[in-house]
């Protein structure tokens, strides 16, 4: 009795307690996953240790597999904390896929024009480039819904087709961004002003990440530390007590669904300028899609960002030593996406339930002892 | 009338509780066949629970339900259906996107599945329609219905399953005059076919003329059974009001000076529904004042107080807060104090910890907020202060909102509300929920309020508490003021006559 008051205790106390608890229950989550997706793969007759370790030697065996790992981070960490945004505020933003397409389709078209400027102003421009248009596809669903009452998510993902359509569109010629006579419709190659720098010789290893992992961390401060983090929580708590307390709550729908229609903007836009150098169909095939799938691994919060961005970008480059070591399909890979995903949310619909079944005993203990006494 | 002696439901020592609540308290009741009984009580009396045990939707503590002299236990709602048993809630259950046939024949089994039979189903919904005098449009989907024709449809759904027994919880409150004269015509049909009826209403005047018998129910039990034919709308008001208590009435000081703090002058504002629901309102609230507001549930208080404090819009009218005239003044926290009727809903973020919480209006300023960055120390501080003020239990003030019980929910939006002092205190069902004690420093906090000099506007459909802690007392009925009484030797029937909707006889 005593002992599970203390740790209640230790669990109420602000900062370690939670801490602890937050970062547990994901892992638990994902721990599960990877267990189910042994079974699975056990049951294709591999043994699953041997399965496992090639994913981990392709994932974290060489300074190439680690930079392997960064890059294919990037664009996670980028979209993965715009949907993050999201669902504090307590929107579903599944429009990352068309901001990225929308974000490398505005890079792309200030990449490609030779500017007679240093590097670092054709790379700024390009990207705030990106950013705009993304922002401008984000611009629709989110007055949609904060105005209009138009669920977020149909919008989004529709938006969606129509970016990787018009990509499309753009790419084949005679359109102007079309590489002329090309085999494949692609873009015309970006100006060697606009790509990003290579960080290590011998990989493709692009700042991109970085940029993912500043944006995480200053997305986690802004919403713990500023006004408009706190106003952004209370739009997810609860949307009718921030009316009452004053905040614009249709302006902030349209900020957080706009934010992260940005951050898909410069997932898409470093992704052209630092790993395919051209804009073509299918540059990011479902990476945004899996962005969602980040934020809701990291349970909406910035900082989980990092770890499951870098989580499925493992599972990711690892996937492809498994195969060719163990003949485990990559596909497994997402499998085991997914599961860890559900597990994730499973355990944390479990803890809800049985936190809310300690209240209520806790409360119900409380009216018996008025009665008692 | 065709009343047998024949019971067709009894319910017998029907004992209902709820966490700290005694929601029924061994209630007898019993309905013959072809009779409308009128179930008569305040709100929070029991009548819903006790329906709702009735329709299976909860299952009572103790007591027996006999349907047709078999004893009967009603597990589900669909159990109920099965027994002959129908209810028409007071919030209709209706799928709007559907049109009304879809709606009648909704969860019943079709005869050849697994197409739906809507032709026979019209046909019949058509003939129901012109027995009972009740049109609908088969065709018309729910949302382009008036609403009385949705209330018509709830009604013929439940003929539509040949309910024997039919419950109508508050039917005439949507309806406009001539449609009650059509609802009166369709129950007295039903009773001719020895069909029984309970009859739920607050509207004293309805009960008299369509019911048989009535039963008022008080604080969770019956307090008798009598015959239309022999009751006065003054004995049923005494009934449902209760036994004239010495109401335990908090002694105060004289105020000095009183000037006019809050001024509305015809005031109107609709419903979310967008009915009128406030109308032409007039009131004054003084410093130093407690103005109590009586009255039935959803007659206006709602609407009243998110007007006052800006969360609604009015339609007309003007109101000044100490001569300013404001639109949106709940930001300002120095400015008004607001406890919204719904602290869940509107008051709270239940994830957010009780130090959170405490400052979502002043998070933006000093102390709280520097070089726009939040200071938790500075906001850390305030909390436990206020917790300790308003002697809040929690373990910390780290601690989400949701893991604190009721009464100290409540006090955090107290004390975040009232303590910057502000000039008006606007309050609704403050004390909704809470348990003795805390709706005892509820009470304290806005008496040391008025005391402070604020002017106080309590709004609460609790007659007991308005009467104890009111300066002056008004009466709403349907968006208007009914009466107006001084609360020092205030009379409990007098007040409880009003808020069923009689002013003139008051005054006779």
């Amino acid at each position: 009795m005593k002992k599970t008051r203390k740790l209640q205790e230790f669990i109420a106390l602000p900062g370690l307690g939670q801490l602890v608890l937050s970062g547990v229950r994901p892992l638990i989550g994902i721990l599960l996953g990877l267990l189910t997706g042994a079974g699975l793969i056990a049951l294709t007759g591999v043994d699953p240790m041997d399965a496992y370790a090639a994913l981990l030697e392709g994932s974290i065996g060489s300074p190439q597999s680690i930079a392997n790992v960064l890059v294919r981070a990037s664009p996670l960490l980028l979209g993965g904390v715009g949907v993050a945004i999201g669902i504090k505020a307590g929107v579903w933003n599944i429009g990352t896929e068309g901001y990225m397409y929308a974000g490398a389709i505005g890079a792309t078209a200030v990449g490609i024009i030779p500017l007679p400027v240093p590097p670092i102003v054709h790379i700024v421009l390009a990207i705030l480039a990106g950013m705009l248009l993304a922002a401008v596809w984000g611009l629709g669903p989110a007055y949609l819904r904060a105005y209009r009452g138009v669920n977020e998510v149909v919008t989004t993902i529709m938006m969606n087709y129509v970016a990787i359509f018009f990509t499309s569109w753009l790419v084949h010629e005679p359109q102007p961004m079309a590489e002329p006579g090309s085999f494949f419709p692609m873009s015309k190659i970006l100006a060697p002003t606009a790509k990003l720098p290579i960080l290590i010789s011998g990989t493709s290893l692009h700042p991109g990440f970085i940029i993912g992992i500043l944006a995480c961390i200053l997305f986690f401060l802004a919403i713990r530390f500023t006004p408009f983090g706190f106003r952004t929580r209370m739009l997810g708590a609860n949307p009718e007590a921030a009316r009452y307390a004053g905040v614009n709550v249709k302006r902030y729908i349209v900020f957080a669904l706009v934010i992260g229609a940005l951050m898909g903007g410069v997932a898409g836009a470093t992704e052209v300028m630092g790993l395919k150098n051209r804009l073509f169909m299918d540059f990011v095939a479902g990476v945004g899609y899996e962005s969602v799938a980040v934020a809701l691994l990291a349970g909406g919060n910035p900082l989980g960002v990092i770890a499951s961005a870098l989580f499925f970008s493992a599972l990711k480059a690892g996937g492809a030593t498994m195969s060719i070591q163990t003949g485990v399909g990559a596909p497994m890979t997402i499998v085991i996406e997914a599961l860890c995903v559900l597990f994730v949310i499973a355990v944390g619909y479990g803890e809800r339930k049985r936190l809310e079944r300690v209240d209520k005993a806790k409360k119900e203990g409380e009216e018996v002892k008025k009665y008692v006494s | 009338m065709v009343i047998n002696d024949e019971v067709a439901l009894r319910m017998e020592g029907i004992t209902k509780r709820f966490p700290g609540v005694l929601a029924n308290d061994r209630i007898n009741l019993d309905c013959r066949k072809g009779e409308v009984l009128g179930l008569l009580g305040e709100n929070g009396a029991g009548k819903t629970t006790l329906m709702n045990i009735l329709y299976g939707l909860h299952q009572p503590d103790n007591g027996q339900i006999f349907i047709d002299g078999v004893p009967a236990s009603i597990e589900t709602p669909a159990k109920a259906i099965q027994l002959g048993i129908g209810m028409v809630h007071q919030h209709f259950k209706l799928v709007e996107a559907l049109t009304a046939v879809e709606n009648v024949i909704l969860g019943m089994p079709s005869q050849r599945p697994p197409f739906l039979d809507l032709d026979p189903a019209r046909v019949r919904l058509l003939n129901l329609c012109e027995d009972y005098g009740l049109y609908v449009d088969p065709s018309t989907e729910v949302w382009r219905m008036p609403v009385g024709q949705q209330q018509w449809l709830e009604i013929l759904k439940a003929l539509y399953r040949d309910a024997k027994l039919l419950v109508l919880d508050e039917p005439s409150a949507v309806l406009t005059p001539a449609e009650g004269e059509q609802l009166f015509k369709a129950i007295r049909k039903l009773s001719q076919e020895g069909r029984s009826v309970i009859f739920i209403s607050h509207k004293l005047g309805e009960v008299l003329e369509i019911t048989d018998r009535i039963t008022v129910i008080r604080d969770g039990h019956v307090v008798g059974t009598i015959p239309t034919k022999e009751a006065t709308q003054h004995e049923l008001a005494r009934m449902m009001v209760g036994r004239p208590v010495m109401m335990d009435r908090k002694s105060r000081p004289t105020m000095a000076e009183k000037e006019p703090v809050l001024i509305m002058e015809n005031v109107s504002a609709k419903d979310d529904r967008g009915i009128l629901a406030l109308k032409n309102f007039n009131l004054t609230v003084h410093s130093g004042e407690i103005v109590g507001v009586a009255g039935v549930d959803g007659n206006g208080q709602r609407e009243l107080a998110e007007c006052i404090v800006g969360l609604r819009k009015r339609t007309g009218g003007s109101i000044r807060i100490q001569g300013h005239n404001v639109d949106r003044v709940i930001d300002d926290p120095s400015f008004v104090g607001y406890v919204p009727e719904d602290r869940h809903k509107t008051g709270l973020f239940l994830d957010l910890t009780v130090a959170e919480n405490m400052v979502i209006k002043d998070y933006s300023r000093p102390p709280f907020m520097k070089r726009g960055l939040l200071q938790y120390n500075a906001i850390r501080k305030h909390a436990r202060k206020l917790i300790k003020d308003y002697n809040i239990r929690t373990s910390s003030e780290e601690v989400e909102v949701r893991h604190l019980s009721g009464g100290n929910q409540q006090k955090i939006v107290v004390a975040r509300e009232l303590n910057a002092e502000p000039v008006l205190d606007v309050t609704s069902q403050a004390t909704r929920g809470l348990d003795l004690g805390a709706v005892e420093g509820v009470h304290d906090t806005l008496l040391s309020e008025r005391n402070r000099g604020a002017a106080v506007l309590f709004i609460s459909t609790e007659l007991q508490e308005v009467m104890s802690l009111s300066d002056r007392i008004i009466v709403l009925f349907r968006g208007e003021i009914m009466g107006v009484v001084e609360g020092e030797g205030a009379d409990v029937f007098t007040i409880g006559k009003m808020m069923l909707g009689h002013a003139s006889e008051v005054a006779a």
